[in-house]
């Protein structure tokens, strides 16, 4: 009991890198003959993608950056225009934002943030 | 006789917060009265409904700080040194919306003006209208909620997902002791301006602007030295008929120029910033270097302490901004030693530091946030400890207050 209790534990890691491979096309095949790989349920399976959002962020940001360079071929002063480079701006900076967040992403430190008393987690310094 | 705001039910969402005495030892700033109703139908229905309803006296007025900066808000260098002066990391709320723009800790919560959007991206797009706009922006719901905030009252906060461009539902917030109000317009409403007790504006000129978007930007694919300037010169005309004038009302402003130490620099690594401190305002005495009004120009380097290139110059004034009285710091160079920042910390006066070497102990603490070596992060940590000499100086006269009304 207790080793299916752990490697239910490690699956949400690995179904997440799963899904990172295969963007865009959730694979929600229940494994009948491995029931301790899990599927992930929508809340989780939202949240992983956030956390591979950068990938679509910066989809976002060349796409927008290229939107704003049509639309200011026509009229550089028009509202469309600036509007345009304003969407530019307001997505490099969440890209840049998602950047930071990932740099210091580390597993075991946000599963300690919220259990420290587990065992992996417990620091003896007093 | 203090207000006491009465939590409900329904304000806090139809859940019920059960909070025990215990913790705030009913210290002189809180009066709890706690009231346990329990429904006499608890065995038929299988569960007890007890509701608490906490009555706080004395903490129900928030102290409302502003802060006006460019480019969105979130996780930024300012706001992180801000809350670290307080105690505690400042985090997103746990378990709500993962692109929530909020930050709590234990003493303040950073509400991102970007929320009060009236437009989602696609509305500012139909209608040509950049964000800096105040027609993309809703001022009534924002005065509204700040203050209800600043008397206690919680409130149902919309959510403006940068990441999709979209509306989220709202999130709860509770008013906190401290609210920071961080974003494009927090003095632009004359309203919203007059709750706030203290406000900032950080003024970075253009160079500087360029110098750091590009190195922001240069690492995403689709970003050109051309797509960056034209980002730039296209929110120009908004940005200065709408943020930029928000200066001339704020407490203090953070100028980031380029360096004048090194003839034609246009690497903007090595900047000046000014602290802007504006005269006569209630519960804040500006820093100042030597001897109070006066003009001082100040060069550490020299025998006592040995800098490496460009060195460090500071200068101190009076001057006038906008038709007020104001006290200039300015801080030109880099710090490279940790013995040049406490040296630097000695020789400054009226920081508000509760030790010696606070300041110093503060920028260490942060060592690896932009700007931990040169002006900027100094005078955003001069700032942190000037609001909390503010916020302890308006607490402590609420207390008084009361205190007289018993005695007369």
């Amino acid at each position: 009991m207790a080793t299916l209790f752990t490697l239910n534990f490690v699956t949400p890691r690995a179904t997440a890198s799963l899904r990172d491979s295969t963007k865009g096309s959730p694979i929600k095949v229940p494994y009948l003959n491995q029931p301790w790989k899990r599927v992930l349920s929508p809340l989780e399976s939202r949240r992983m993608q956030v956390r591979a959002a950068p990938d679509s962020l910066s989809e976002k940001v060349e796409q927008s950056i290229k939107e704003a360079q049509e639309a200011c071929s026509d009229d550089p002063a028009s509202g469309e225009c600036v509007a345009a480079w304003d969407e530019v701006e307001e997505l490099s900076a969440a890209a840049s934002h998602a950047r930071d967040r990932l740099k210091d992403n580390d597993p075991l430190e946000n599963y300690c943030k919220d259990n420290p008393e587990t065992d992996e987690c417990k620091t003896y310094d007093n | 006789m203090a207000v006491c705001p009465v939590y409900t039910t329904q304000s806090l969402n139809s859940t019920c917060s059960i909070s025990t005495p215990s913790k705030t030892h009913f210290s002189s700033h809180h009066n709890h009265l706690v009231f346990y109703r329990t429904s006499k139908r608890t065995s038929k229905r299988g569960g007890s409904s007890s509701c608490v309803i906490t009555c706080s006296a004395g903490d129900s007025q928030t102290v409302v700080i502003g802060l006006a900066a460019d480019s969105g808000c979130g996780k930024s260098t300012f706001m992180r040194r801000l809350t670290s002066v307080f105690g505690g990391a400042a985090e997103p709320p746990k378990g709500g919306n993962p692109d929530s723009n909020t930050l709590i800790s234990d003493m303040t919560t950073v509400i991102c003006l970007d929320d009060y959007h009236s437009l989602d991206r696609t509305g500012r797009k139909e209608k040509g209208v950049t964000a800096l706009d105040p027609r993309a922006n809703d001022f009534d719901l924002m005065y509204e909620q700040v203050k209800a905030l600043k008397s206690g009252i919680a409130v149902d906060k919309p959510i403006y997902n940068h990441v999709s461009g979209l509306l989220d539902p709202p999130e709860l917030i509770k008013p906190p002791k401290i609210l920071v109000i961080e974003g494009l317009h927090p003095m632009f409403d004359e309203r919203v301006r007059d709750l706030l007790d203290f406000s900032i504006y950080l003024d970075i000129s253009n160079e500087v602007k360029f110098a750091w978007k590009i190195q922001r930007d240069m690492a995403e694919r689709g970003h050109s030295l051309e797509s960056i300037k034209a980002s730039i010169e296209a929110r120009k005309p908004d940005f200065d008929a709408f943020i930029d004038p928000q200066k001339q009302y704020a407490d203090a402003v953070i100028e980031v120029l380029p360096t004048q130490l090194i003839p034609d620099d246009n690497e903007g690594k090595v900047l000046r910033v000014r602290l802007i401190m504006k005269e006569g305002v209630e519960h804040f005495s500006p820093v100042y270097l030597f001897d109070e009004g006066s003009t001082i120009s100040w060069i550490p380097c020299g025998r006592k302490l040995t800098c490496s290139y460009p060195g460090i110059k500071f200068s101190y004034g009076p001057d006038t901004y906008f038709g007020h009285e104001v006290s200039v710091l300015e801080m030109d160079g880099q710090f490279d030693r940790l013995d040049e920042l406490i040296y630097v910390e000695s020789h400054l006066s009226n920081l508000s530091t509760k030790f010696y070497g606070e300041v110093t102990q503060q920028m260490l603490k942060h060592a690896d946030f932009p700007g931990s070596n040169n002006g900027t992060g100094l005078f955003q940590t001069i700032v942190g400890l000037k609001i909390r000499d503010l916020y302890e100086q308006i607490t402590a006269s609420k207390t008084a207050a009361p205190l007289q009304a018993t005695k007369a």
